[in-house]
C-alpha cells in the first residue's frame, strides 16, 4: 500500500473519529446501548436457576401425612408453597390472577386409602404458559410424588423385613445419573447469556454500520468522504470502519472478560479463541451491514432490514428453540445468520472445549460473510458519487 | 359568535382535531417508512415467528448409546427410549471414546452409558445405574433427554418389580408398583410447547414496538420538513395543544385497532394456539394498552430528531423487554431493581395481561392489576406527551414570532432605504 493511501486513510479515520464523538446517537448505539444490555441480563438472571417459584396447594385430606407432603414440597429447589386453596376452582383462579405458576391437588381420603392399600391418586396442575417455571415445578412435583409413593412402599417392605438397601433396590431397581456437560448448575444465564450479548451487539452493528453509510448520503457528505479517499470506494470503507471495527471489537473484549474472567461462566478453550471468535462477528456483521446498504442503496429500507434479520436471528440461531426442530426451510436459511455460527463456535469452544477443527464449518461461514461487501462495491461507489438521499 | 365562548372553542377543537386526525393518516399513509412500521412488520413479523416456533416442541433429539452390558434388559431399554417420542437412537457405540466423538461433531446430543454390571445387579437385586450425558448447548435437548431416560426407567422398573412381587393378580401388582398414584396435568398449553408460550408475548411486544418506530419516524419526518425542525408545525389548526395530541392519538388508534384484530385474533387462529380470550375482556383490555403505547410512543418521538434514527435506538430494546416481561424468565426470579424498571413500558402489563386472558382464560377481574396499570400508563404518559408537546409548540411559535420580527424589520429596512 502506498504511503497515500495511508495518510487517506488516516485522514477519513480521524473524521470518522470527530463524527463519532460529536453525534450522541453513536456513542448510544457502540457504547451505551450494548452495555446496559450486557448489565441487565446478567443481573436479571443473577441467580442462574430460578428458585422457590410460588406455587398453592389444595389439600383436602388434611392429614399428618398429606402435610408432611406438602413441607417437603416447599422444601425443593424451585418450589415455594405460598398458599393453600380449598378449592382446584379456587387455586386455579389464582393462577389465572397469575398468583402462582402450579398448584398439588391431594383428594380427600388420601392417607385412608393410601394405608388400606387401596391405591389413591394425587396430581399436580401446571400452568404451561410459562414455560421455563412449568418445567422446573414440574421436575419437583414429580419427583415429590415419586418420593411420596416410595414411601408408602418403603415403609411396607421395611415392615416386611427388609434391609434399607433391599428396599432401595426393590423400588429402584435402574437409577438414572444424569450429567449435564459443562452446565452442571442447569444454569439458564450460562446458556442465554452467552449467545444474548453476541446478538445485541451484531444487531447493534448492522444498524450502526448502514446509519453511518447512509447519513453521508442524507447530509450530502458523500462526495466529500469519497474525494478524501480519491474515489476509492475500498479506502473510503476502510478508512470510516476501522475505527468502528475498534471500538466494536473492544465491546466484544470487554464482554467476553465479563463473562469468562468476571463471572466465570464455563470458558473451557480458554478466551483467546473467544476474542477471536468475538472479532470474527464484529467484521462480519459490519460486512453484512455495508452489504444490506449496498443491495438496498436507501438508509430507510437497508435498516428495516437489517432489524428483521438481527431480530430474527435471536430465534433462528437456534440457542433457544433448537434449529433441528425447525422446518426444513429454516434449518437452511439459518445458515445466512451470523449469530448462529457464532454460536455454533461458541457451543464447540467455551462451552464445551472440542478441537477447533470440529467448528470449520461456522468458522468459513463467517469468513465468507466478511466477503460480502465485494459484491456490492461496484453499486456503492455508484451511489456515494451520484445519488442523492430519498426518504 | 362569540370568539370565547366555550361552544365555540370545543368546535374549533373538534375541528381542528379531525383536521389533525386525518393529516396524520395520510402523512402516514403516504409515507412508505411509516407504512412499513404500521402494517407490513405487524403482519409479516407474527407470521415468521409463529413459523419458527410451529413444530412447538423438540421431538427424536439424536442420542449415541454405549452398552456394555449387552443384556436383553439393556437391549429393552434402549428400546424403549428409542420408541420414545422426544429421543432417537442415532448410533451404538463400541466405546465412550467413539461416543464423544460423535458428541464433538454434533451428530448427537446425549450419551446414554449402560454400564457392565448392569443386568448383573439386577439380577442380584442390587441397584443397577445408567448415566446419561447431555451437551448442553440447548437446554431442550437436556429436557428431552432427560425426560425420556426418565420414563422409560420407571417403565421398566415396574416391571421389574412386577417380576420380583410373584403376586397373584393384577391389582396386587398395581398397588406394589404405585402404592399412591399420581398425575400431571398441564393447564393452558397442553401440549407443552414453545409457540404458545412465546408467541402470545412477542404479539402484544410488536404491537409496542411498532408504535414506537412508527411514530418516531414520522416524528421525526415532520422535523426534516420543517424549516426549523420543530416537531409541530404553525398553522392554523395546529393551535391548541390537545386538539394536535389528540388528532394524532386518534389517528394510530384508528389504525392500530385494525392491526390489533389481525395480530391478536387472526394471528392465533391461523397457527392453531392457545386461544381461550372471552372478546369483550379482550376489547376492554387492548383499548387501555393501545392508548398507553401511543402516548408512550408519542412522548418517547420527542427525542428522535432524525428519521431513520428511530431503528438505531429502538429496535434493539425488543429483547430486553421480552425477558422483563416476565414471560420468558419468570416474574418471580426477576430482581426488585429490573422489576420496578419493568413498570415504565405498557408491554410489561400488556404481555402479562394478555396472556392471561388469551392463554388462560382470565376475566377483566384477575387481570385487574394490570388493567389499572395500564390506565394509569395511559393518564400519565398523556400527561408528558402533552408537557413535551406544548414545549415543542412553545418553541416552535418562538421560531415563528423570530421569523416574523426578521421578516418585519427587512421590510421596515426596505422602506427606509427606499425613503
Amino acid at each position: 500500500m502506498s504511503l497515500q493511501t495511508w495518510k487517506r486513510l488516516r485522514t477519513i479515520a480521524k473524521r470518522e473519529v470527530f463524527r463519532i464523538a460529536t453525534q450522541p446517537i453513536y456513542l448510544f448505539s457502540i457504547i451505551v446501548a450494548p452495555i446496559f444490555c450486557f448489565v441487565f441480563f446478567s443481573t436479571l438472571m443473577e441467580k442462574g436457576l430460578p428458585t422457590d417459584m410460588p406455587a398453592g396447594v389444595v389439600d383436602l385430606d388434611n392429614t399428618a401425612t398429606t402435610r408432611n407432603i406438602i413441607r417437603n414440597l416447599d422444601a425443593f429447589q424451585h418450589i415455594r408453597i405460598t398458599a393453600s386453596y380449598a378449592s382446584i376452582s379456587e387455586a386455579r383462579r389464582a393462577m389465572q390472577k397469575g398468583e402462582i405458576y402450579s398448584f398439588y391437588y391431594i383428594p380427600e381420603g388420601t392417607t385412608e386409602k393410601a394405608l388400606a392399600n387401596r391405591q389413591p391418586k394425587v396430581s399436580f396442575y401446571i400452568n404451561y404458559s410459562y414455560l421455563i417455571a412449568g418445567s422446573l415445578l414440574y421436575k419437583d412435583e414429580r419427583t415429590m410424588s415419586e418420593l411420596a409413593s416410595a414411601a408408602v412402599g418403603q415403609a411396607t417392605l421395611l415392615a416386611k423385613g427388609a434391609t434399607e438397601a433391599q428396599a432401595m433396590a426393590f423400588l429402584q431397581p435402574i437409577v438414572i445419573e444424569t450429567h449435564a456437560l459443562n452446565n452442571p448448575w442447569l444454569n439458564y444465564s450460562v446458556y442465554l447469556c452467552n449467545t444474548l450479548f453476541p446478538g445485541i451487539l451484531m444487531l447493534l452493528i448492522f444498524l450502526t454500520t448502514i446509519y453511518t453509510l447512509g447519513t453521508e448520503l442524507k447530509e450530502n457528505t458523500a462526495k466529500e468522504w469519497m474525494q478524501m479517499a480519491d474515489n476509492s470506494i475500498t479506502t473510503a470503507l476502510f478508512g470510516k470502519f476501522l475505527p468502528q471495527t475498534a471500538i466494536f471489537f473492544l465491546i466484544a473484549v470487554f464482554y467476553n472478560v465479563y463473562l469468562y474472567g468476571f463471572l466465570h461462566y464455563p470458558c473451557n478453550s480458554g478466551i483467546f479463541p473467544m476474542l477471536l471468535a468475538g472479532l470474527l462477528l464484529v467484521i462480519a456483521s459490519q460486512a453484512f451491514g455495508i452489504f444490506l446498504f449496498g443491495l438496498f442503496e436507501n438508509l430507510r429500507l437497508a435498516l428495516s432490514a437489517a432489524s428483521l434479520w438481527g431480530v430474527i436471528s435471536f430465534s433462528i440461531s437456534g440457542f433457544t428453540y433448537p434449529v433441528m426442530a425447525m422446518h426444513p426451510t429454516l434449518q437452511g436459511l439459518s445458515v445466512l445468520f451470523p449469530l448462529r455460527h457464532y454460536f455454533l463456535i461458541y457451543v464447540n469452544q467455551a462451552l464445551n472445549g472440542y478441537p477447533v477443527t470440529y467448528a470449520w464449518q461456522p468458522i468459513v461461514s463467517l469468513l465468507i460473510f466478511t466477503l460480502l461487501p465485494f459484491c456490492v462495491l461496484k453499486k456503492l461507489r455508484t451511489a456515494m458519487l451520484h445519488f442523492v438521499y430519498l426518504p | 359568535m362569540n370568539r370565547k365562548s366555550l361552544r365555540y372553542t370545543l368546535k374549533q377543537g373538534f375541528i381542528g382535531l379531525l383536521h389533525i386526525c386525518t393529516h396524520e393518516l395520510k402523512q402516514v399513509f403516504k409515507d412508505q417508512g411509516v407504512l412499513i412500521f404500521f402494517l407490513l412488520v405487524p403482519l409479516a413479523y407474527p407470521l415468521i415467528y409463529a413459523f419458527i416456533y410451529t413444530n412447538e416442541v423438540v421431538r427424536d433429539v439424536p442420542a449415541a448409546v454405549v452398552d456394555l452390558s449387552n443384556s436383553s434388559q439393556s437391549r429393552e431399554f434402549i428400546r424403549l427410549v428409542d420408541a420414545s417420542a422426544d429421543v432417537k437412537i442415532q448410533s451404538y457405540c463400541a466405546d465412550m471414546e467413539e461416543a464423544k466423538t460423535l458428541l464433538k461433531k454434533t451428530k448427537v446430543y446425549g450419551v446414554i452409558y449402560i454400564p457392565e454390571d448392569f443386568s448383573k445387579n439386577l439380577a442380584e437385586g442390587k441397584q443397577s445405574t445408567v448415566s446419561l450425558y447431555c451437551d448442553m448447548s440447548g437446554m431442550l435437548y437436556y429436557k428431552s433427554l432427560l425426560l425420556s431416560c426418565t420414563n422409560t426407567s420407571l417403565t421398566v422398573n415396574k416391571q421389574i418389580q412386577i417380576e420380583r412381587a410373584g403376586n397373584t393378580t393384577e391389582r396386587q401388582d398395581e398397588l406394589t408398583t404405585a402404592p399412591i398414584e399420581y398425575e400431571d396435568v398441564s393447564l393452558f398449553n397442553p401440549q407443552d410447547g414453545f409457540a404458545s408460550f412465546l408467541i402470545p408475548a412477542v404479539l402484544m411486544l410488536i404491537i409496542q414496538q411498532t408504535l414506537l418506530l412508527g411514530v418516531g419516524m414520522s416524528a421525526g419526518t415532520a422535523r426534516e420538513h420543517n424549516r426549523f425542525h420543530d416537531l409541530i408545525p404553525q398553522t392554523r389548526h395546529y393551535q391548541g395543544t390537545l386538539r394536535v395530541i389528540m388528532g394524532k392519538a386518534s389517528a394510530y388508534l384508528l389504525i392500530y385497532l385494525m392491526v390489533s384484530a389481525y395480530i391478536l385474533c387472526l394471528v392465533p387462529k391461523m397457527f392453531n394456539l392457545v386461544q381461550i380470550a372471552l372478546p369483550w375482556t379482550l376489547l376492554a383490555f387492548i383499548f387501555p394498552y393501545l392508548l398507553s403505547c401511543i402516548f408512550f410512543a408519542m412522548t418517547c418521538s420527542v427525542l428522535i430528531k432524525h428519521r431513520e434514527a428511530c431503528l438505531v435506538v429502538y429496535v434493539f430494546t425488543s429483547v430486553p423487554l421480552l425477558f422483563i416481561s416476565g414471560i420468558s424468565w419468570p416474574g418471580a426470579a426477576i430482581p426488585g431493581f429490573w422489576k420496578a424498571f419493568s413498570y415504565i413500558f405498557p408491554s410489561t402489563f400488556g404481555i402479562n395481561g394478555f396472556v392471561r386472558i388469551n392463554s388462560m382464560g382470565a376475566t377483566l377481574q384477575e387481570v385487574l392489576p394490570e388493567y389499572r396499570a395500564l390506565w394509569l400508563q395511559t393518564g400519565f404518559y398523556f400527561i408528558t406527551t402533552f408537557l413535551t408537546f406544548r414545549h415543542q409548540i412553545t418553541l416552535s411559535r418562538r421560531h415563528a414570532l423570530e421569523r416574523l420580527y426578521v421578516f418585519r424589520l427587512r421590510k421596515l429596512a426596505a422602506k427606509r432605504l427606499k425613503g
